[in-house]
This record gives structure tokens, C-alpha cells and sequence, in this order.
């Protein structure tokens, strides 16, 4: 009961936050200027940009009335189109593109914490032992890597020269790195798209072969995104197992005549997952900012793929949207990273 | 236990240290924070430890428990037999430690060594020896509810005692209760009878029935009606469980027991030199790990795996006993108790709910560590009265460490006195009051302010000029020397031993006594 | 009952000695050098920055003219057909210009990473110093003053906040055009809010400090009180910071014109558009007989890079626990 108004309290907090997304997003319109707004809304039906823009609601000497049908055309949906990389609705491309990303983050976000937690729990309890400082370098390149650099270097090392993992991309795509959106960029496989997640929907076509190669072609980014978080949260965990280690209550449970092991797995790493948790939030921050370069370079149609086009082709709607798409799954992450918090620690009073 | 070491000591001391050396070794240098130090507690005595702070009062403490931090502290020498076994047995072969210079000290420590010592270590720690912390919010797990961390204490030990007493329960029967009650019954006196129900309420663990049952003998004297009635109030409490289950589990931790038992007594074996027992030893608890991994597999991986089926019993049990520590420790509402965090109650409620786990397993060596220095008045007193209880009922050892003097004067039996790391002086408790005879021991004595002196006319709190030596580089010969009135040529250059010089009461000054401490040369200053 | 030895709390109090400054800036020095890894670190990003700054005064110190690099025209002037095709590899054999090999159009490398430092390392400290001046003279001022100043200082920063930062550098640079410059206003424009939070959590903290509250008692007005007693405090965790944001910038950066964002020329010397020109050999590259990976265009600016971010990134975090007197041994 008490928790439900908690997380009421706490989502309300996004709006002022949501709002003044929409505000920054729109400066950057209107400092992008009256030119090519229009770009994006089938211009060319219309004699000129002025009258194009005046279709759609903007006027550009009206600030306020222009602010309030930019909101309108971004909560409805209405995002107008892109060229690069598939000619289609931004709805659309954004539909089709974002259950990838989806995928490959929580993917990432697994295989982390799946390693972080024990290795973490491992390295945290024998500070300064050559586990540790190999963790502490593995932590650092993490922070120091460019993700986009050591892509590369696992492709050499394990893409096709070697022909352990496959690199090429899941998707199908024709000469550069566009799609031809009248061709459903599924047909190629034979199967339906119900999730647009190709591991679960090739799952559901009962297409064996294909979800083996959707798996293989995830390897790799996942690998490389997995690289960064790992590194972050490990040393978090790091940080607050030797935090926690030192607190009192330890020696209290040592006292008591817990065995070592169970002091470790018990006591002290319960609460150093704690401060790790309230961190989250920073991570999915660079996390999200990983999914942008490691879905460019495995050529990974996601959202961030869909950013870095939208972006070099200065579609300036679609990027517009991408960044409140982005800061929207961030907020919500937050929160949710708050909740589980709440949950979590007795001490919190909701 | 273990033969041999039980006839090293005299019976009836409960904890003696001897020689005990302790040491920090810091990127400032080393501390040299115990320097020789030996006392000892016997049965159901309270031991006081008073001193300035910085003297090394939880240094002492927190060693007799082996829970020196490690990095940087280390026991380097001493013996510490709690129970008859020392604990340090062997702690040469823990760590080798290589000294380049103050600052640069090399420690080369024995993992599988310190493995297996820790793991002697907590068979012991909770079990014959208890500890009280000085400040009961840090000292609580945040994140576990209080009953948790209570029960967890009560299961770590005595494991095959709970299933005795939840089989002996289960299979209770007219006949058994009849005699029982005869034998209540031939009790005159009732606070003895009362006493023997509590008794043996806990080892039928019922302990929840003996309320009813000190009713019930009161109130009547009717033998039948009596049998009757603790009858049916005990096949209330029946849960009707799988004894089986709970047989192999209990074999599971006899098992478990034995080891334990046979590795206390090959470090004995190891430490004598004695290999051809060490041998046998390692071969036979060898052979029986095998014996556990084989004849228990199935079970162990069901108690990773299904803990909370297989220990059902004994989490009822432990629930059980931990309602019945809380009320015992006089605490309000002991069922809110329980499901609470540390931070939803306060300072003197967690302390009893401390010294409550710290009595979860009887243990008969409690060590408090300034367990009211963190509370007010009140409830200071509070929690020494309970203190004080507990250690007539139980015939509990207590080591009491405070700088207060005045709750020594009210709780200790003997006193000791530590200054910088030596213990200057040790005597009864009237004895330090009345008749202090080391220089320290005196000023700390004028440092209290007491109510008649404030009518006199010099009327005037006294302080002992000066501060704590530095421990890093401590004053050579008599530690006390920079501070003290009394300092003659001697007192710097040469240190005191701590000799008896009246019945029971010893003191290491030379203005009592010209004896010398030898110091041993050592590889570590 | 219980009484307190009041005695001994006196002995006690009076011995705690008070430190003065330079006592405490030499501990924390001790702290800093005793750290091997940090001194390393400092060491190495000291390195880099004297390459950056030779290069720019007097390139030909080197021996390697790479001023030209800059020069976009360059390679339609200097480039033979017959260079196009064979890229050296590391080596000896074509002169200390092509001691790392060259990369795309056969560019000798090592200059190229030399004055790619130049643009990184000059744009990064640019970005990082306008946004740390200018952020925490913002946060210091809002943590003063309080109130609604504070509040609206907070919501704004929480809007930078709500999106990944190299989303906002990719939407800012997008706005302003494709270009180096473009890159770096978007930079300063996102990177403020950070030190912003830091600087008005410090101030918080100092504010509350009894001798700041000592000298608002005594009459001294409030801008005097933030540059004499606020500032101060604010600087050392504040200057960890920078050396810190200094390896993540360099990375947004990178990453910026690798992805193309930063529309930069084949070769410009920049170590994101130099690591983008080498993985065309990688993506190319068919592992049939006869035929090598060329990846030295693509792993050595990379890892020039990275012991970059590495050092600074060691760097800092040893500032961080020298200053600490919680850490300090
Ligand atoms: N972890 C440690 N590292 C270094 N030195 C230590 C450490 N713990 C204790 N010491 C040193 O050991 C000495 C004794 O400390 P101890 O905590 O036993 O004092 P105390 O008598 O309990 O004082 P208090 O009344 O303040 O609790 C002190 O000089 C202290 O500096
Ligand atoms: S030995 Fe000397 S210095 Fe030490 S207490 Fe006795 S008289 Fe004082
Ligand atoms: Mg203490």
C-alpha cells in the first residue's frame, strides 16, 4: 500500500523533468531555425516552407503557439519521416527499431550483473590481492575503452578472420546501409514479426536455424556493450563490499560465530549491492549511450543505429524525437531503479 | 575436549590470557598497541578492564575474540585459553612477518592455515564466548530484521541439542511426564521449582509453556490434574513433523561436530609435535568428510537447495527461543521486536537485543565492550542490572570493559588496569577503590568528581597532566613515567613487572617492588 | 549513580593539535606520490600534453612536419596515385614519418596521431574548463543562495540529465552543423550541469562549516563570503573532477566523429576520424590467400587513445584519494 504511493510520488516527479525535456528539445528546433523544419512533413506538397510549416502548426514568430503543436505532434505520434537509413514514418522505423534495442540492452544488462555480482562479491572480499588490482585494471579500461575501438578489435580477434563468431549484421541490408522499407525487412526470413525481437519471434515461427543465427550475431555487441557495464558496476560492488567490510556490524556477525563464507555472501554483500543499486540509474545513462556506437559499428538496426543515421543526415525531426525517446527510457529506468531501492532497504521510509 | 590442553590451566578459569602481544603495522609505523598482557576470569567473576581511551581496552577485547583487523592488526604472541583450549595454538604458523623497516612490514600469511582457523575460530566465537559492542546501532546488520539476526546466532551452534530437545518433545509421553512432574513436584522451595521448569521447558523446547507451567504448580497441587493438564498443553505444541528428517539432519551435524572437535584437536596434536597422532587425526577427519560427502549428498544439496523445508523445525525452534531471549532481556513488546530493522528502535532496545544474541548460546564468557557508553543514564542502568542478572543466574564470566569507574565500582568483581597497552594494576574491586596503589591508578581515582569532596576546601577536580603515549613510539621502561609524579631514575630505563604484592592485588611499579620485566628479544620491537 | 570521568576527557581534548594548511598540502602530496599507479598516470598525461603543445609551437621538433596535417587541402596536393595503393605497415624501413605505417591514402600515422592530439586534447581542455568555471560558478551561487534559485538550478540540470550524453552531443552537434566546431558548443553546452551538482553539493556542505557561518555572523556579505570561504573548499574535488571528465570527454569526442556526427575529411587528424578511416581495412578485409589485415590504421590511434584516458583516468583517481584525508593511509 504504502510502496504504491511511493511510486506514484516518485513518477510524478518525472513530469517537471518530461516538461523541461520538451522545452530543450524545442529550443533546439527553434535554433535550428524555420528552414527545414518542414523536412520530415511531405514539404513538397506545399508551394513553399512557409506554407508547409503553417500545415503543422508552426509559426515562427509565435513562440508559445509554435511550443504547444510541437507538443501535439510529439505525444500523438506525428514525427513526420525519414530518409536515412529506411525510408519510412519515424513512428514506424522507431517501432520496428526499438524492440532491438531493447533485446540487446537487457542482453548486456544479464550477462553483467551475472558476472558482476560474484566476481564483485570475489574481488570485494580480499581487497588489494592481485584479483583485486586485475579488477581494478579491468574496471578502469572499461571506463577508458572507446567502445566503438574495442568493437573492432573483438571483430578481428574473433570475427570473421577467425571465423569463431560471425560479425555481420542480423538484418539483411542492400548496398550502404539503407533499407528498402516496401520490402518488409523481415520477409527475408520467412517468418512473422509479432515482437519485432527476431530471437523470440524466430522462437515463435519455431525456426531453429534462424534463432541460432540471431543468437551468434548478438555475441559480439552484446560482448562489447557488456564490456562497459561490467566494469562499472564491479566497481561499485567492489567499492561497497570493502565499505561494508569495514562497518561494525561485520565484526558483530563474526562475533556471533558466522563462518567466513556466510559472512561474505550474508552480511556484508547484502549491503554493498544496496549503494550499487542507487547507481544504476548512471550506468543505464552510459549504457544507452553505448547501445548508439555498438549498434553502428555491427551495423544493429536499433534506435541508436536509427540516432547516428538520423543524425549524419541532419533529419533534424528524427533526432529530435530520438533524444526524448531516449531521455524517456532513462526516466523510466530511474524509476524503476528508485523503486526497486524502496524495496529493497528497510531503511528507506516511503 | 581437547585432554591435553585442558590440564595446561587450572580449573575454573573461564578465560586467561597470557603474554598477549598485539600490533598494527601502519604506514605511520608500528603500534604497539598490547604489551604483555595476562589476566584471567574465573567462573561467574566479572572482570573489569578500565583505562584512558587509546589505552587498548577494545584492542584486548576484540583479540580475546581473535577479531584483531587484519590488515593491519595482527596477535603476534600470547595464549588465549577460553575453555581450557587456546585459541592461539597456532598462530606461528598463521603468518610469517618480515620486518624491512617500521613502515615496510611484509606479512606473509598461510591461507589454508588462517582457513582452517577461522573455521575453529567460529565454532567457538558464540558459542563459549559472547560478545557486547559499545555502539548498538553500527553493531546491528541494517538489513536484516532483528529476529533474523538472533535466530541466526541461535542456529550456528548447538544445532544437534535443538534436535534432541524437538525429538524428545515430539515423542514426550504420559509416562515421561509423570515422572517429571513427581520430580517438579518434590521441589519445596518455589523459586528452585520454578527455576527447574524453566530448565527443562528449554530442553523439551517448549519454552513458551513455562509461564502456564509455574501457573499451574502454583495454583495447584493436584498430581493427576497436573499430568493431565501438562499433557494436553504439551501436545498443543506437537507439530507432528517427519522425525526422520530430523534425525538425519541431526546425524548430519553430529557429523559436522565431530570434525570440528577432531581438528581442535589436531592443531593440539600439531602444536605438540606430536605427528603420529597429527597423522591419525588428519586421516580420520579425512575419512570422515568422505563419509559426509557421501552419506549426506543427497541431504546437503536439499539444505543449499530447499533450506527452508529442511530447516523448518529448527527456524520454529529458533523463533521460539529468540521470543523467549527478548522477553528475558525485558524488552517491550518482544513480537514487534522481532520483525523490526535496527533503525526503527532505539539505542537501549537494540542493546538488549544484543546482549539477547549474545546469550543465544549460553556461552560462559561474555565480553562487554562499553556496552552503556553510547546510551543515557537511565537506560544505562537498566542494561547493567541485566547484565548483573545474567551473570548470578548463569554463573556467566563477564569481562567488562569501560573507562567509567563508577560502573565498575557497581559491576566488577576484579579490576585491571590498563595503561598504553600494560596492564599496571590488578586487584579486587574494594581494593582498586580503597587502596589503589599504582601512581595511575590514583590520579585516575582523583580524577572522579565525588560528592563530598566538593564541601572541602580544596574542593578541586584533579587530572592527570598529559596524554596517552603514542603507541608508535612508546616512553622506554615504565609507560607511565612522562606523566608521573612519582618518576625516579629507574622508572626510564628499565620496565615493571606487574607482581603480586598483597593477597590478589598486583601492581607493576618500582615503587612497590624492583622486579623487571624481561623482555624477550624478538624479531618484532 | 553513574558519573563521567571528566578528567580524562580534558586530558584528551587538549591534545588535538591543529594542522595547518601546509602540513595538510604536503600529506596529501606524500599520499599522491606514494601511489605508483597515479604517478604513472600523471606521468604519461603529462607526456601527452608536451606532445600537443610542441606540435603546435614547433612542429618540426619531431622531424615530422605534421603542421601540414591541418592543412585539408593536403592530400589532393601530396597524394600519388601509387601511394593510394600500398600502405606501409609499421616499421623502420620508410623513416621515422612512417614509423607506426600509415593509414588511409597512405598518411604517415604517427604525425597524424601527434596532431590529432593537438585538436583532442586542446578542444577537450577547452570544454572541461569553460564548463567547470562556469557550472560551479553557477552551483556555488545557487547552493548559497538557496531557495528558489537552487530549485530552478536543480530542475534544469535534471533535464541534462534525463538523456545519455552522447545523445545530447549528438543532437546538439546535429543542430549546429557537421563540423568540429559544432561539436564542441554542444559539448559546452551539455557538460556545465555536472559541475554544477558537484560544486553545489560542496557548497551546501560548506555553508554549514562554523566558520563560515562565523563570518556571515560577523557582517561579511554574502559574494564576499562565496569567493572567500565557499570557492576555496569547492576547488580540490572540483579539480579531481576535471582531470577525471577530461578522459570521458576525450571518448565523446572520439566517439562524436567516428560516428561521423563531426563531418570530418579522410585523415583529418583527429583520433575518432583516424580510428573510423582504419576500420574500413577491417570491415573490407576478405581472408583470402595473399591478402593481409591491414589493422594497424585501426588499433594503434585506438590504442594511443586509450592510455590516454587510462593515465588521466589514474591520474584522477589517485588526486581523489590523496585529497581524501578518509583514504590517505
Ligand atoms: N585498526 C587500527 N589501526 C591502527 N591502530 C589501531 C587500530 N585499532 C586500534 N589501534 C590502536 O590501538 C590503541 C588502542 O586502541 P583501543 O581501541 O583499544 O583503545 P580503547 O582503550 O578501547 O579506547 P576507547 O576508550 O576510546 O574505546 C590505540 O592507540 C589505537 O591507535
Ligand atoms: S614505575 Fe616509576 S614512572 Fe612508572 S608509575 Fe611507578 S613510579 Fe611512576
Ligand atoms: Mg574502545
Amino acid at each position: 500500500m504504502e510502496l504504491k504511493y511511493f511510486i506514484i510520488r516518485r513518477a510524478l516527479v518525472i513530469i517537471p523533468t518530461l516538461m523541461g525535456l520538451t522545452i530543450l528539445t524545442f529550443l533546439l528546433l527553434w535554433a535550428y531555425g524555420p528552414n527545414l523544419v518542414a523536412a520530415g512533413f511531405e514539404s513538397e506538397k506545399y508551394h513553399n516552407v512557409a506554407a508547409a510549416l503553417a500545415a503543422q502548426g508552426f509559426n515562427f514568430s509565435d513562440p508559445i503557439g509554435t511550443y504547444f503543436s510541437y507538443l501535439a505532434h510529439l505525444f500523438t505520434g506525428n514525427w513526420g519521416t525519414i530518409n536515412q537509413p529506411i525510408s519510412a514514418k519515424t513512428l514506424t522505423a522507431v517501432e520496428i527499431f526499438f524492440p532491438n534495442t531493447i533485446q540487446l540492452a537487457i542482453a548486456a544488462t544479464i550477462v553483467s550483473v551475472i558476472i558482476a555480482i560474484p566476481l564483485g562479491t570475489y574481488i570485494g572480499a580480499r581487497p588489494n590481492s592481485p584479483a583485486d588490482q586485475a579488477g581494478r585494471i579491468f574496471s578502469l579500461s572499461g571506463y577508458a575503452l572507446p567502445a566503438f575501438w574495442l568493437a573492432y578489435v573483438l571483430i578481428i580477434l574473433f570475427g570473421k578472420k577467425v571465423g569463431v563468431v560471425p560479425y555481420l549484421n542480423i538484418f539483411p541490408y542492400d548496398g550502404n546501409g539503407s533499407l528498402n522499407v516496401s520490402s518488409p525487412i523481415f520477409n527475408n526470413f520467412h517468418v512473422s514479426t509479432p515482437t519485432h525481437i527476431l530471437l523470440i519471434d524466430a522462437l515463435i515461427a519455431g525456426d531453429i536455424p534462424l534463432f541460432e543465427s540471431a543468437f551468434m550475431h548478438l555475441i559480439l555487441p552484446v560482448a562489447t556493450l557488456t564490456y562497459g557495464i561490467l566494469a562499472g558496476i564491479l566497481r561499485f560492488i567492489r567499492a561497497g563490499m570493502v565499505d561494508a567490510s569495514n562497518q561494525e556490524f561485520v565484526k558483530t556477525a563474526r562475533a556471533k560465530g558466522v563462518p567466513e563464507k556466510t559472512v561474505i555472501k550474508k552480511h556484508i554483500r547484502k549491503n554493498a549491492l544496496l549503494p550499487t543499486v542507487t547507481v544504476l540509474g548512471l550506468l543505464v545513462s552510459s549504457l544507452l549511450g553505448g547501445v548508439v556506437t555498438v549498434e553502428y559499428v555491427f551495423d544493429y538496426l536499433g534506435i541508436g543505429y536509427l540516432a547516428v543515421y538520423t543524425a549524419e543526415a541532419t533529419q533534424v525531426w528524427g533526432i529530435l524525437v530520438l533524444t526524448f525517446i531516449f531521455g524517456i527510457i532513462l526516466m523510466i529506468t530511474n524509476l524503476i531503479v528508485d523503486v526497486i531501492y524502496a524495496f529493497l532497504d528497510p531503511r528507506i521510509r516511503y | 575436549m581437547v585432554e591435553e590442553n585442558i590440564t595446561v590451566t587450572e580449573q575454573k578459569e573461564r578465560l586467561k590470557v597470557q603474554d598477549l602481544k598485539v600490533r598494527f603495522f601502519t604506514s605511520k609505523g608500528i603500534v604497539k598497541a598490547i604489551d604483555n598482557l595476562s589476566f584471567s576470569i574465573r567462573e561467574g567473576e566479572s572482570y573489569g578492564l578500565v583505562g584512558e581511551s587509546g589505552s587498548g581496552k577494545s584492542v584486548t577485547a576484540t583479540a580475546v575474540m581473535d577479531l584483531i583487523p587484519d590488515p593491519p592488526g595482527r596477535i603476534i604472541r600470547g595464549k588465549i585459553y577460553i575453555d581450557g583450549f587456546n585459541i592461539l595454538t597456532d598462530l606461528d604458523q598463521l603468518a610469517k612477518i618480515r620486518i624491512k623497516s617500521p613502515t615496510d612490514v611484509i606479512i606473509k600469511r598461510k591461507k589454508r592455515l588462517i582457513k582452517r582457523h577461522n573455521y575453529i575460530m567460529s565454532g567457538i566465537r558464540g558459542d563459549k564466548v559472547s560478545m557486547v559492542f559499545q555502539e548498538p546501532f553500527l553493531s546491528m546488520n541494517p538489513v536484516m530484521t532483528i529476529g533474523d539476526q538472533i535466530k541466526e546466532a541461535i542456529l550456528l551452534h548447538g544445532r544437534v541439542d535443538i534436535a534432541n530437545s524437538i525429538i524428545k518433545r515430539e515423542t514426550m509421553n504420559a509416562q515421561e511426564v509423570s515422572k517429571i512432574v513427581d520430580t517438579i513436584m518434590a521441589q519445596p522451595d518455589t523459586q528452585t521449582r520454578n527455576k527447574i521448569i524453566v530448565r527443562l521447558c528449554g530442553e523439551y523446547a517448549i519454552p513458551e509453556l513455562a509461564k502456564p507451567f509455574t501457573d499451574l504448580f502454583e495454583n495447584s497441587t493436584d498430581r493427576d490434574f497436573i499430568i493431565n493438564e501438562v499433557l494436553s498443553l504439551v501436545n498443543t505444541k506437537k507439530t507432528g513433523l517427519n522425525l526422520e528428517k530430523l534425525e538425519e539432519s541431526k546425524n548430519y551435524f553430529l557429523l559436522r561436530e565431530r570434525i570440528l572437535d577432531l581438528n581442535l584437536e589436531l592443531i593440539g596434536a600439531e602444536h605438540s609435535g606430536d605427528e603420529r597422532t597429527a597423522a591419525q587425526l588428519e586421516a580420520q577427519i579425512k575419512e570422515l568428510k568422505s563419509t559426509m560427502r557421501s552419506q549426506f549428498l543427497l541431504y546437503s544439496i536439499k539444505r543449499r537447495f530447499m533450506r527452508r523445508f529442511i530447516d523448518a523445525p529448527f527456524e520454529k525452534f529458533a523463533e521460539g527461543r529468540t521470543l523467549e531471549l527478548l522477553t528475558q532481556v525485558n524488552i517491550a513488546g518482544p513480537e514487534r521486536v522481532m520483525t523490526s530493522y535496527p533503525h526503527e528502535l532505539s539505542g537501549g532496545m537494540l542493546q538488549r537485543c544484543m546482549i539477547a544474541m549474545a546469550f543465544s548460546a549460553n556461552p560462559q564468557l561474555l565480553i562487554a565492550d562499553e556496552p552503556t557508553t553510547a546510551l543515557d543514564v537511565t537506560t544505562q542502568a537498566q542494561i547493567l542490572d541485566l547484565m548483573k542478572e545474567v551473570n548470578k543466574n548463569y554463573n556467566t564470566s563477564i569481562l567488562f570493559i569501560t573507562h567509567d569507574l563508577a560502573v565498575i565500582a557497581e559491576m566488577c568483581d576484579r579490576v585491571g588496569v590498563i595503561y598504553g597497552g600494560n596492564l599496571v594494576e590488578e586487584a579486587p574491586v574494594k581494593e582498586i577503590f580503597y587502596n589503589a596503589k599504582h601512581p595511575y591508578t590514583t590520579g585516575l581515582m582523583n580524577a572522579i568528581p565525588r560528592a563530598e569532596r566538593r564541601f572541602e576546601k580544596t574542593a578541586r577536580l584533579e587530572s592527570i597532566p598529559g596524554s596517552v603515549p603514542n603507541l608508535i613510539d612508546p616512553p622506554s621502561g615504565c609507560r607511565f613515567h612522562p606523566r608521573c609524579k612519582f618518576k625516579m631514575d629507574v622508572c626510564s630505563e628499565k620496565k615493571p613487572k606487574l607482581v603480586e604484592i598483597e593477597k590478589d592485588h598486583k601492581v607493576a611499579c618500582f615503587l612497590y617492588s624492583d622486579e623487571v620485566e624481561e623482555e624477550p628479544r624478538e624479531e618484532i620491537p | 549513580m553513574v558519573e563521567e570521568v571528566i578528567g580524562l576527557e580534558q586530558v584528551n581534548a587538549g591534545t588535538k593539535k591543529y594542522r595547518p594548511r601546509l602540513e595538510l598540502f604536503s600529506a596529501t602530496v606524500k599520499s599522491f606520490v606514494s601511489n605508483k599507479a597515479a604517478v604513472i598516470g600523471a606521468v604519461i598525461t603529462f607526456i601527452y600534453f608536451a606532445i600537443a603543445i610542441i606540435d603546435t609551437v614547433a612542429p618540426s621538433v619531431f622531424g615530422i612536419p605534421s603542421g601540414e596535417y591541418t592543412d585539408l587541402g593536403y592530400y589532393s596536393k601530396h597524394i600519388s596515385p601509387v601511394e593510394t595503393f600500398g600502405i606501409f605497415s609499421p616499421g623502420t624501413s620508410h623513416g621515422f614519418k612512417y614509423l607506426l605505417g600509415g593509414t588511409i591514402f597512405n598518411y604517415p600515422l604517427l604525425p597524424a596521431m601527434f596532431a590529432s592530439l593537438k585538436f583532442d586534447l586542446g578542444y577537450s581542455v577547452l570544454i572541461v574548463g569553460v564548463g567547470a568555471l562556469v557550472g560551479s560558478a553557477i552551483g556555488v551561487t545557487a547552493g548559497y543562495l538557496g531557495r528558489w534559485a537552487d530549485e530552478f538550478m536543480m530542475r534544469v540540470t535534471d533535464v541534462f540529465f534525463s538523456v545519455p550524453f552522447l545523445i545530447l552531443a549528438i543532437a546538439f552537434s546535429t543542430i549546429f552543423g557537421h563540423d568540429m566546431l559544432s561539436a564542441v558548443y554542444a559539448l559546452l553546452i551539455i557538460w556545465w550541469p555536472i559541475y554544477a551538482r558537484l560544486s553545489r553539493s560542496l557548497a551546501l556542505s560548506t555553508k554549514s562549516l562554523n566558520y563560515v557561518e562565523a563570518a556571515t555572523a560577523a557582517g561579511s556579505s554574502k559574494v564576499r563570503n562565496i569567493f572567500y570561504h565557499v570557492f576555496p573548499n569547492v576547488l580540490s574535488p572540483i579539480f579531481v573532477q576535471i582531470s577525471l571528465d577530461l578522459g570521458s570527454i576525450i571518448l565523446i569526442f572520439a566517439t562524436l566523429s567516428f560516428l561521423g556526427i563531426t563531418n570530418l575529411p579522410y585523415s583529418f587528424p583527429e583520433l575518432g576520424a583516424l580510428i573510423s578511416d582504419g576500420d574500413n581495412f577491417v570491415t573490407s578485409f576478405i581472408p583470402l590467400p595473399g591478402f593481409h589485415l591491414i589493422w594497424w590504421p585501426l588499433i594503434i590511434p585506438g590504442f594511443f587513445l586509450l592510455i590516454f584516458t587510462v593515465s588521466i583516468n589514474l591520474f584522477g583517481d589517485g588526486m581523489r584519494d590523496a585529497l581524501d584525508p578518509k583514504l590517505r593511509k
